[in-house]
């Protein structure tokens, strides 16, 4: 586990278990994720990392066989306490998928869909919805046409809308659960830049297939194997002299 | 076990550091048996020899840059590969030595004023260094790196005798000047023989165990 972390703790997560139905997934894991930086989680296929990404905003809650113990704090705050209001969850610590699902309507409206349902005034909507979009990368190139359909955009603008609409609802934290695996390398450079951008303001956990790019743009790195977490360290270490060898195989490809 | 090819490239990579550490070995080798028996044409094989050495470390350092661009090499695979490029870059410099240690036989024109006895086993020395330290490199072996660079010490401790040894006879007899100077020169290359194996153990201690420890 790393040293004490510069900005903080953002996300504290102690002795977590989950099960679908009797498929005990994730075992007893432990983690303190850091404020204002990226976090990647990375490991084969099947091994639980998409998994407990989701209970970082309780998206398994929507399985009915899934079952959760442990806890989870952000900033300070347990997730799973029955006072928890599942939907301001969702907007405080943001998601953003593999495959981008933007809505079908325009650009504009993509975007202020979450601020309007969490009650933002109609007239903040335009500077926004501007602000979202520059924040996601994406307002040079939309910003003459916010009126048209998202679905006309190209793969890897959809996905950086799909960030812009995170940001519009201000979250703390944001999720990402391979958001560049659909995309060509350029758009996958942008999404980079972006991500190393909004770590100054937001906590960024990513889930990853592609070892490079964890490498690259994540300050620490999980690794977890068959729903376990094996280790977790900065990610220089963790790309340079990993302490488990079952990292070591996997990370250098001898298995996975 | 995935990525079998990559795999045999790692495997291709190591066997030319070995091949290039045993041309060094018989380089170091055959210099000082030159020396010692003034043999002219045995420090032009030596001489002639370095080109074959110079060769292998350009291939190891195309194979160690088509690794990095190809095959993203990280963890253990990475501390290989760059240490690779070191290791053939030490292998070099000690093979150099040899060269200059042929060379200063040739220069010298006059017979020995003595057997040669501590410079052999100087030598001798600097290529066990180089044997065991190629070991250690085969079998990622720390404890093995640690001890072969503790011999350099004992190559340092010679070296400093026969300084003052050679320096007293010149300032008896100036009619030996061009000769001990040779000799001089001589034992200056063993001397940095030495620590270019020492440099070998530290890349091995780094390849095997991830920490960099200062040995020399």
């Amino acid at each position: 586990m790393p040293e004490a972390y510069e900005n903080g703790t953002e996300i504290e997560v102690k002795d977590l278990n989950l099960w679908y139905g009797d498929n005990h997934a994730l075992h007893d894991i432990s983690i303190d994720i850091p404020k204002n930086s990226v976090t990647a989680f990375i490991g084969p296929s099947g091994c639980g990392k998409s998994t407990f990404l989701r209970c970082l905003n309780r998206m398994n809650d929507l399985i009915p066989s899934c079952r959760i113990e442990g806890r989870v704090n952000i900033n300070g705050e347990d997730i799973y306490s029955k006072e928890t209001d599942v939907v301001d969850l969702r907007k405080r610590v943001g998601m953003v998928f593999q495959k981008p699902n933007p809505f079908p309507m325009s650009i504009f409206d993509n975007i202020s869909y979450g601020p309007r349902i969490h009650g933002m005034s109609k007239k903040e909507m335009p500077a926004i919805v501007e602000n979202a979009l520059k924040s996601g990368a994406l307002w040079k190139e939309v910003s003459d046409r916010l009126n048209v359909s998202a679905l006309d955009l190209s793969g890897g603008q959809q996905q950086r809308l799909c960030i812009a609409r995170t940001l519009a609802v201000k979250p703390e934290v944001i999720l990402f659960d391979e958001p560049c695996s659909a995309l060509d390398p350029i758009s996958t450079s942008k999404i980079e830049d972006v991500i190393l951008e909004l770590k100054k303001k937001y906590t960024i956990v990513i889930v990853t297939h592609n070892m490079q790019q964890a490498a690259r743009i994540s300050d620490h790195t999980a690794f977890f194997l068959m729903g376990d977490l094996v280790e977790f360290d900065k990610t220089a270490q963790i790309f340079e002299s990993p302490q488990e060898k079952a990292t070591e195989d996997y990370i250098t490809g001898r298995f996975g | 076990m995935t990525r079998t090819k990559y795999q045999e490239t790692l495997g291709i990579l190591k066997a030319n550091i070995r091949e290039m550490g045993k041309l060094s070995q018989d380089a170091i080798h055959n210099s000082v048996i030159a020396l010692k028996n003034l043999d002219v044409n045995l420090a032009e094989t030596v001489i002639d020899g370095d080109q074959v050495i110079d060769d292998y470390e350009l291939r190891i350092e195309k194979c160690v840059s088509q690794i990095i661009s190809l095959q993203s090499p990280t963890a253990g695979d990475m501390r290989l590969v760059t240490s690779c490029l070191k290791i053939a870059i030490d292998l070099e410099r000690m093979s150099d030595l040899a060269f200059d240690i042929a060379q200063s036989t040739k220069r010298i024109e006059e017979e020995h004023i003595k057997p040669l006895i501590d410079i052999p086993k100087m030598a001798e020395i600097a290529e066990n260094m180089l044997e065991q330290v190629m070991i250690a490199f085969a079998n990622n072996d720390v404890k093995l790196a640690e001890s072969v660079a503790k011999l350099d010490d004992e190559i340092d401790r010679t070296f400093y005798e026969v300084w003052k040894e050679l320096i007293t006879m010149m300032a008896q007899d100036e009619n030996i000047i061009n000769y001990a100077s040779q000799l001089l020169f001589v034992i200056r290359y063993l001397e940095r023989i030495g620590d270019h194996a020492c440099n070998v153990c530290e890349s091995v201690v780094y390849i095997a165990s991830g920490k960099r420890e200062e040995l020399n």
